[in-house]
């Protein structure tokens, strides 16, 4: 898998906060890599030192194999918190601005609007934009340029439930042709919808990187209820895949080993004699997850 | 450069504002040039006469010396160009477009070079301008004709060319520090047209300053460092010497405020976080 981005030791300080601190990161091609962090945890800041706009006080990054940064940001789509245009434009010369910049030629402009549902404000001033609009704007300048590379900060931010689906399904759609995402976000339920990979970010320290399905799938419980409980219970206690189990109020919660399914725990009561009545696997969600991980930190 | 210069006028073109204030300058500088003639008739049919003579007969229109006139009068108007470049470098710190161009993919210094060009190319049209009102209203007005009078001392033109740049520069600096566009205007302004003139005039004339080397001093403030390069030249129709060529030394410290200026500018966008 090709390399886009390594960060190496990167560090960013504002006065006595140490806003970004010694992070380390690498992103591959194909991957759709969630930041997560609560408020103020360093997100935004890295994402604006990768895209030249914040200097870093230490450390380095590197696009697409040392590429010149200022001619890779041309092949990177960004949409960063607020929508920044010129409110005296109109959409379409905001956007000839964009194609400008990122040397892409002015042709897809108006299947870019049509894409984001623009067109037909086409020729209004981006000041007379609602803020969904303003921000679907942003969304037709990251894609205008068809980039290789999406850089997203608190993408559905502000935006209504409709606007937040739209958003989500727009990322996937982006994703599977292919295309590199790499979001902030500090919406946990976001990065476990769209994310394949994702690392934690607390005051500005890296306290966890992984896959998302690996992460989510690590444990899985089961929470099983028979008419015999007493028996279940015992036949619980003989099956050879469980690692712990637990009476929860009226059912049996199952913890299971790493290459143990429900299956095998389903297999196993039956072959005692015992019919379940309730089979239930418990999915881990990445909100467990990450408090557990920033427990684990604390 | 034509890529830099583009990016400019897409901004532009399409803004009101922009507009307003470039009709309104290029009207000021006809006025101000082609007036000087209704001005000595005003003052001619007020009774006027300037040891006898006949004011209307005076000849601030004939060559070479209209360039220097003209040019001289011309510098009064340059805070016009320097709120046309204040409201546009601001225009994208207030909106963020100045980072947004950066995410975009240009460098901070493609940035500065592009505001850069716009300036120089905006003093290039104050100069044709000028040159044109210049021919027009000295082939109308001129005593004197012929191709080596009329091409005569255009080093005027060069000069407003260049001191129209360095004065813009400063208005950029200024908007990258200030931030608040009607107050770089109103300190401009005000720092141009009063408190430095009272400055330098206070150390030059006052009689305690103007026997020490404080007039040596006011020479290197920065707005009287721009005046100095085009100096008053109607003193020669009341038969007063006057400085009729650019003198080298105003030429050596405008460009040395010119240089503090260009590099102050690329130090504060290097350093500053985009936020």
């Amino acid at each position: 898998m090709e390399r886009i981005l390594r960060i190496n030791k990167l560090s960013k300080r504002f006065g006595k906060i140490q806003a970004v601190d010694k992070l380390v990161l690498e992103v591959f091609s194909g991957q759709v890599f969630g930041i997560l962090g609560p408020n103020g945890s360093g997100k935004t800041t890295t994402l604006g030192m990768i895209l030249d706009v914040v200097a870093p006080n230490e450390g380095s990054f590197e696009w697409f194999n040392q590429m010149e940064t200022v001619e890779a940001r041309k092949k990177i789509g960004s949409i960063l918190e607020t929508p920044c245009f010129y409110p005296y434009l109109t959409a379409v010369q905001n956007l000839r601005i964009t194609a400008h910049i990122k040397k892409c030629g002015t042709d897809n402009i108006n299947d870019i609007l049509k894409q984001v549902g623009l067109y037909d404000r086409r020729n209004d001033k981006f000041k007379t934009y609602s803020l969904g609009m303003k921000q679907r704007l942003s969304i037709g300048a990251a894609l205008l340029s068809n980039p290789t590379v999406l850089i997203l900060d608190e993408p559905t931010n502000g935006l209504d439930p409709e606007g937040i689906a739209e958003v989500r399904d727009l990322i996937k759609e982006v994703a599977a042709s292919g295309k590199t995402i790499i979001m902030a976000s500090h919406l946990l339920d976001e990065v476990q919808k769209v994310c394949t990979h994702f690392c934690v970010l607390r005051k500005g320290k890296k306290l966890h990187e992984g896959s998302v399905s690996e992460t989510l799938g690590e444990i899985n419980k089961v929470e099983v209820e028979a008419i015999d409980m007493a028996k279940l219970g015992s036949v619980i206690n003989d099956f050879p895949g469980k690692s712990s189990y637990h009476e929860n109020g009226i059912s049996f919660l199952v913890t299971l080993k790493e290459d143990t399914t429900a299956t095998d725990l389903n297999n196993h009561c039956f072959e005692q004699g015992i019919t379940l009545k309730k089979l239930f696997t418990h999915r881990n969600s990445l909100e467990q997850e990450f408090l557990k991980i920033l427990r684990e930190n604390d | 450069m034509i890529r830099a210069l583009k990016l400019e006028w897409l901004k532009i073109r399409n803004y009101r504002i922009f507009w307003i204030l470039t009709i309104m300058y290029l009207l000021a500088l006809v006025i101000i040039v082609s007036g000087g003639m209704l001005l000595l008739e005003w003052l001619k049919s007020e009774g006027a006469d300037f040891q006898g003579i006949n004011p209307t007969i005076i000849p601030i229109y004939d060559f070479p010396d209209i360039w220097q006139n003209t040019t001289y009068l011309a510098t009064f108007i340059k805070i016009l160009l320097a709120f046309i470049v204040i409201i546009s470098v601001n225009n994208d710190i207030t909106y963020n477009t100045l980072r947004q161009n950066i995410i975009d993919g240009i460098s901070k210094k493609e940035y500065i070079f592009s505001k850069l060009l716009f300036i120089v190319i905006m003093a290039a049209i104050s100069v044709l301008f000028l040159f044109v009102l210049g021919l027009l209203n000295g082939s109308i007005y001129s005593h004197v004709w012929g191709i080596e009078y009329i091409f005569d001392e255009m080093e005027f033109l060069a000069v407003f060319f260049y001191e129209v740049i360095i004065y813009c520069t400063l208005a950029f600096l200024l908007s990258l520090i200030i931030k608040k566009a009607g107050f770089v205007i109103v300190a401009l302004f005000l720092y141009t047209l009063m408190f430095e003139p009272i400055a330098t005039a206070i150390l030059i004339n006052a009689p305690y300053f103007s026997e020490g080397i404080t007039p040596d001093i006011a020479q290197f403030f920065p707005i009287k460092a721009l005046n100095n390069l085009i100096s008053v030249p109607f003193g020669r129709y009341v038969f007063m010497e006057i400085e009729d060529n650019v003198s080298i030394k105003a030429l050596t410290i405008a460009s040395g405020w010119f240089a503090i200026y260009l590099t102050s500018i690329f130090y504060i966008l290097n350093k500053r976080d985009l936020n």
